[in-house]
């Protein structure tokens, strides 16, 4: 696993402690995960996601990634409607390791609640949390 | 990270996959939620059961599925990674429920440790085993000696390894284990000149689990287990109705 400090935190987004980014472009949250999960997982060769249309809360489990034997699960950083899955991963789901915050994006939500955002939190304080 | 605190260890002897399942299921929940005095790691051996991972794996059977039901064995389907699976009398099964960010550990950490704690006990029966990069799991020469197939809620781990020790191999010619194809399988029992046994190897995989992960071992009977998971399962649901929804047992 690598240090903390040559992983990348992108100011722009904002994140949840189970290891989840958004990003929200044009009311719709854009979702992953952050690029300390996908180095914890290693290779990633399985991701399971929901279809579009299905309503989940703040915390459920959302889908799940299988790296190295292990299936881990996903969670919901905001409750919301899922209006797609990216298709890409179906295929090539080792995007997710490779480019975490931009090809290997998982699901994209209409926030249900857009005050959740505000509980969301800033790279620094993601970042914060990881130093334990 | 508390590193301070024991693992512990429970041996439930044989147990029939649906009831370790719960038991595991009930672990997870309790554990992820701060309930537990710590990690558990259960030791456990099954009657005759196939089990197949989150992508699936029925398509990796080699002989029709009423063939295997004729035989009373259950094909059960569940979480863990991996494809389908044989557990079997004679197999050393340990499933670690550990919080991994309460140890510092990520899943592929994990996943390597408990590789190297079959390669090290396989080491002690004079067996050179080892990892293959492209599927993981324990090798003496291109067979098969050892699974691993996990499962991670809520920062928990659970499934675990299978570690064949002296087991009736036959069935695993009727599935294509791990999704490849012509991969052979072995036991410690066929690979070692010395005479083998369940209880030698479970303790030999406690032992260098915890050498290699840096844990101290308590141990802890099933039964005070079953209080503790009952005192929390209780409080949470205080008004004594719904009891935990149990998994049902595999038919057969």
């Amino acid at each position: 696993m690598k240090p903390l400090q040559e992983l990348s935190f992108p100011e722009e987004l904002r994140y949840v402690e189970s290891h989840e980014w958004v990003r929200v472009e044009n009311g719709v949250a854009r979702i992953g995960i952050t690029d300390y999960a996908q180095d914890q997982l290693g290779d990633v060769v399985f991701v399971e996601l929901p279809a579009a249309g299905k309503t989940l809360a703040r915390g459920a489990a959302f889908g799940s990634v299988e790296s190295v034997k292990a299936v881990s699960e996903l969670y919901m950083p905001l409750s919301g409607r899922v209006v797609e899955a990216n298709p890409a991963l179906d295929s090539s789901p080792e995007l997710v390791n490779r480019s975490p915050y931009g090809e290997g994006w998982m699901i994209r939500v209409e926030p249900s609640d857009p005050a959740e955002l505000a509980g969301l939190l800033s790279a620094a304080e993601y970042r914060e949390r990881l130093k334990g | 990270m508390k590193p301070s605190v024991p693992w512990r260890a429970v041996r439930l002897g044989r147990m029939a996959y649906g009831e370790a399942l719960a038991l595991q299921r009930r672990l997870v929940a309790a554990r992820a939620a701060g309930a537990l005095r710590g990690d558990i790691v259960l030791f456990v051996e099954h009657p005759p059961v196939f089990t197949t991972g989150r992508r699936g794996g029925r398509e990796c059977l080699l002989v029709p599925e009423e063939t295997i039901a004729a035989r009373g064995i259950p094909i059960v389907a569940v979480e863990r990674g991996g494809f389908i699976t044989y557990h079997g009398p004679g197999q050393a099964v340990v499933y670690p429920i550990l919080h991994l960010p309460q140890n510092g550990l990520g899943v592929a950490e994990l996943v390597s440790g408990l590789e190297e704690a079959m390669i090290r006990t396989a080491a002690d029966w004079e067996v050179a085993a080892g990892r293959d990069a492209r599927n993981r799991g324990c090798w003496v020469g291109g067979k098969k000696i050892g699974s691993i197939g996990l499962a991670v809620r809520r920062g928990v781990s659970f499934h675990g390894l299978a570690f064949n020790v002296d087991l009736d191999l036959e069935p695993f010619s009727w599935i294509e284990p791990c999704g490849l194809a012509q991969v052979g399988v072995t036991s410690l029992a066929r690979e070692s000149p010395r005479p083998v046994s369940l209880p030698a190897v479970e303790r030999a995989l406690a032992r260098y689990l915890g050498e290699i992960f840096g844990r101290f071992w308590e141990r802890v009977s099933r039964g005070d287990l079953e209080k503790e998971l009952v005192a929390w399962e209780t409080a949470v649901e205080p008004r004594g109705g719904a009891p935990p929804p149990p998994v049902p047992s595999p038919p057969g």
